[in-house]
């Protein structure tokens, strides 16, 4: 009898370790498929967390999901809308405290390239890491995780999800999901684009306006530039991937009013006033601009680096020296270009406005989508 | 071929010249060891993630029938400090063409060109893209209409009135059959469509006039662009011994200058190569041409005064057939030095940038192989300074022997090897052996991200 009892309870825990192993596991992944210009330049996937199908279809999921925030109302696409290349046109963002956020939202598009820092102030360094800010930040979502967990395994789609994507819910796996879904996001089909594969000419103007770009001014040669090339580089229109390079002070505060920047993770007052400098794919769709949005229109940021500019101990050289006339004040900064070319820089930037990245429903609410399948 | 056979018997007549003390070419990969090596390979392992294209090149490879191989377009890991070094990260198997792909060039704005040796295919562009994965994968490979031209050599991209322009050389010209022939294409740089086809046949224009004749090397400064006569593709008889400048006004030859005077093999000198030396490349300086004569054995100068639009008379700088070196071939540059390779006895001498139009020796010589040829300059992971050299002039070979590379008298000059060299010190780091390695011959050597717009050939 004593020995029956025993099989029988062994029996039992067979058969539920079994049934518990079966619902835990972790189903086989598929990778995504996809190719991007070469020009960008390499990109690095974290090792514990490749780039799945699966992981990104629970990514757009959660993106677009205010279940995130502690009142069901703010999601990550509340502050960042697809139409406006991942941003939400305000000055400052607005979470759920109603309270202005520090920063401008910034907009998410081909994130596996340029600064390997992420936030205006790269205070995180890693997609994984920057994905949970928003949900935990009190201004902004203020959700528990724990809580947030314990209601996504109570929502049998996630469940099923999370099954297919991880094998099962955690911080970790939250993170990785909304990390990966946007790693998708790739624009490479602006006007620029199909101009780099020579699909297209671009007019007079907005070539005249890609030379100045690409230039930093030289009065020795004659050759006049735009200097934006110095900060933002050549494809990817974004700032360098080496260590610090994508920040810099771009001169919008003095000494007094200098804010914190990079120097926030750093503690290095060399970086002061450094704020990374933004991928401008999309540019055009994506006012206001600068890190506190203080610029409405790209003619005010023209206007700041033809005259604008602000000296400050961290300023930026690049920007110090840059000048299309030969400098015979050494306290007076500006680009010195005239209306005409800051009128070509900005048409310039407008053929980096990638419509179809824009409108792609891949990257769309698939809320929307399974609304729109239930009319 | 004829130039093949022109410079094998032209080596047979400069035997004496050449250094003997070589170093050992039968490893296919040749590490040698230095002493701060354990260092190198803990911050290459460090720096791997960051570095990891950086030591890349991109490869044309031509098959050798005899062997059982096809022309492909290959990328290659070139850090010798790498455990990968010299092998294959990804190869692309070309169509099969009437003739080798011979150069890879990339366009100001990033796009892949090759110029080929043949007919079928004398102008290709190559769409490279990225995959998943992050790898550099070819989507594409496409021959490019050129109204027929033949033996494609050069390209060069130069601002015409404002427009980005692409100027091509074709060596075979329109027809092969022409004891005159080639042409300069000029392209739409953004659709690749012929602007125009500059032919100034020398039996087609009147005596005393411009023309334009086998052009191989191209360079240009300002309206003024600059061609080279070398050798017909295959009528082994007929050799330049000119440059040609084209007013990129009117894209029309307006001079031809002769640039020989020694004959040290007897033949016409062949100009292959050249260089406009301008302000962009070194400010301040003198604008001059400087031209490589294939079997000249020389480089000369023509200088240029940018005001009044005039060549002065051309001076040799430097006699080959004096110092021991044969087949004076490319102008490469870097921030600091000229560099130009010598096929015979396989090295690349370098020259002070600042001291141009002036050839200064910058340092000793790299000691590469028979037909140092094309070369990149590159950094480890580790950070050091590094220039690899592709040995081999072409791989045209004998249509007898239905093998491009294995035929005797051009083993001199088809070493089929990649040797690897600290740019500070010469120093030898490492060999790629294409033909023993991968039964394959080597035509071209570009970095993966391209080796510089201004100073390439």
């Amino acid at each position: 009898m004593k020995i029956a009892t025993i099989v029988v309870a062994i029996a039992v825990l067979f058969i539920a370790s079994t049934i518990y192993t079966q619902q835990n596991k972790k189903l086989d992944t598929h990778l995504v498929e996809f190719t991007a210009p070469f020009v960008f330049g390499r990109f690095n996937l974290p090792e514990n967390n490749p780039l799945t199908q699966e992981s990104v279809l629970l990514g757009r999921r959660l993106f677009y999901d205010p279940i995130l925030s502690s009142n069901n109302q703010v999601s990550c696409a509340t502050c960042h809308k697809q139409a406006l290349a991942f941003t939400d046109g305000l000055k400052t963002s607005v979470g759920i405290s109603g309270n202005p956020l520090a920063f401008n939202s910034m907009s998410l598009v081909n994130l596996m390239w340029g600064p390997r820092h992420f936030f205006w102030d790269g205070r995180v360094s890693s997609l994984e890491e920057q994905a949970i800010h928003p949900i935990a930040h009190v201004d902004e979502m203020a959700r528990n995780i724990e809580e947030l967990i314990v209601d996504l395994n109570n929502d049998e789609t996630y469940k099923k999800l999370f099954k297919q994507a991880f094998g099962n819910i955690s911080e970790q796996n939250i993170a990785k999901a909304l990390a990966n879904f946007q790693r998708t996001l790739i624009s490479a089909n602006s006007r620029y684009d199909q101009y780099l594969r020579g699909e297209i000419s671009l007019t007079a103007k907005e070539e005249q306006g890609r030379k100045l770009f690409m230039a930093h001014p030289d009065t020795k040669v004659v050759l006049r530039g735009g200097n934006c090339i110095d900060c933002h580089s050549q494809f990817l229109t974004s700032g360098f991937g080496t260590a610090f390079d994508g920040f810099s002070n771009n001169g919008l505060d003095d000494d007094q009013t200098l804010q914190p920047g990079l120097f926030t993770l750093t503690n290095n007052e060399m970086h002061r006033g450094l704020f990374k400098a933004p991928t401008l794919r999309n540019i055009a769709v994506t006012s206001p601009y600068m890190h506190d949005g203080r610029f409405a229109t790209l003619q005010e940021v023209l206007a700041h680096y033809n005259g604008g500019i602000k000296r400050s101990k961290t300023l930026s050289p690049l920007i110090i020296e840059a000048d299309n006339i030969a400098k015979t004040q050494s306290d007076h900064i500006s680009l010195n270009l005239n209306d005409n070319e800051i009128t070509a820089i900005i048409a310039f930037l407008h053929t980096l406005t990638d419509e179809k990245f824009l409108a792609n429903r891949a990257f769309s609410s698939p809320f929307m989508a399974e609304n729109n399948d239930d009319d | 071929m004829s130039k093949v056979i022109l410079i094998a018997l032209a080596i047979l007549l400069l035997s004496g010249c050449s250094d003997a003390s070589k170093t050992s070419n039968t490893a296919t990969i040749d590490k040698t060891k230095t002493s701060s090596k354990a260092n190198i390979e803990q911050t290459t392992t460090k720096n791997s993630a960051t570095n990891i294209e950086e030591t890349q090149a991109m490869v044309l490879l031509s098959g050798l029938p005899t062997l059982g191989t096809t022309d492909s377009i290959a990328i290659i890991e070139m850090d010798p400090d790498s455990a990968n070094f010299g092998n294959i990260l990804y190869d692309y198997s070309l169509p099969k063409l009437d003739a080798p792909m011979h150069h890879l060039y990339y366009s100001p704005n990033g796009r892949l060109y090759a110029t080929g040796l043949g007919s079928q295919c004398s102008l290709a562009e190559i769409d490279l893209v990225r995959n998943a994965k992050a790898e550099p994968v070819i989507s594409n490979f496409e021959c490019l209409n050129t109204n027929g031209q033949n033996v494609g050599e050069d390209i060069m991209w130069h601002n015409v009135n404002g427009e980005l322009t692409m100027f091509v050389t074709f060596m075979g010209g329109s027809d092969l059959t022409q004891i005159d022939a080639g042409t300069v294409g000029v392209f739409n740089a953004q659709t690749n469509e012929v602007i125009k086809i500059i032919e100034a046949r020398k039996s087609q224009v009147e005596a005393g006039q411009p023309y334009i004749m086998f052009p191989h090397g191209i360079s240009a400064y300002g309206d003024r662009m600059v061609v080279t006569s070398s050798t017909h593709p295959t009528i082994a008889t007929e050799i330049g011994n000119t440059i040609t400048i084209i007013d990129l006004n009117t894209l029309k030859p307006i001079e031809t200058i002769v640039i020989e005077d020694a004959k040290p093999v007897g033949f016409p000198s062949s100009p292959v190569e050249v260089l406009f030396v301008r302000p962009s490349i070194i400010e301040g300086v003198e604008p001059a041409i400087l031209v490589n004569t294939l079997f000249g054995f020389e480089t000369w100068r023509v200088p240029y005064n940018a005001k009044t639009k005039t060549f002065s008379t051309p001076e040799k700088l430097y006699n080959g057939a004096t110092e021991g070196t044969a087949v004076p071939l490319e102008f490469y540059g870097n921030e600091d030095e000229l560099f130009i390779s010598h096929g015979v006895p396989g090295i690349v001498k370098r020259y002070d940038l600042k001291q141009l139009p002036s050839l200064v020796s910058s340092g000793e010589d790299i000691k590469a192989e028979n037909g140092a040829h094309h070369m990149i300059f590159y950094k480890t992971a580790a950070g050091r300074k590094l220039i690899a050299v592709q040995n081999n002039l072409l791989n045209l070979g004998d249509a007898k022997d239905n093998d491009p590379t294995d035929v005797d008298f051009l083993v001199k000059l088809n070493h089929h090897s990649v040797t690897v060299h600290d740019l500070l010190t010469g120093e030898r780091l490492g060999e790629i052996n294409f033909k023993e390695k991968y039964k394959k011959g080597i035509d071209n050597i570009e970095a993966l991200f391209g080796s510089g717009f201004t100073h390439h050939h």
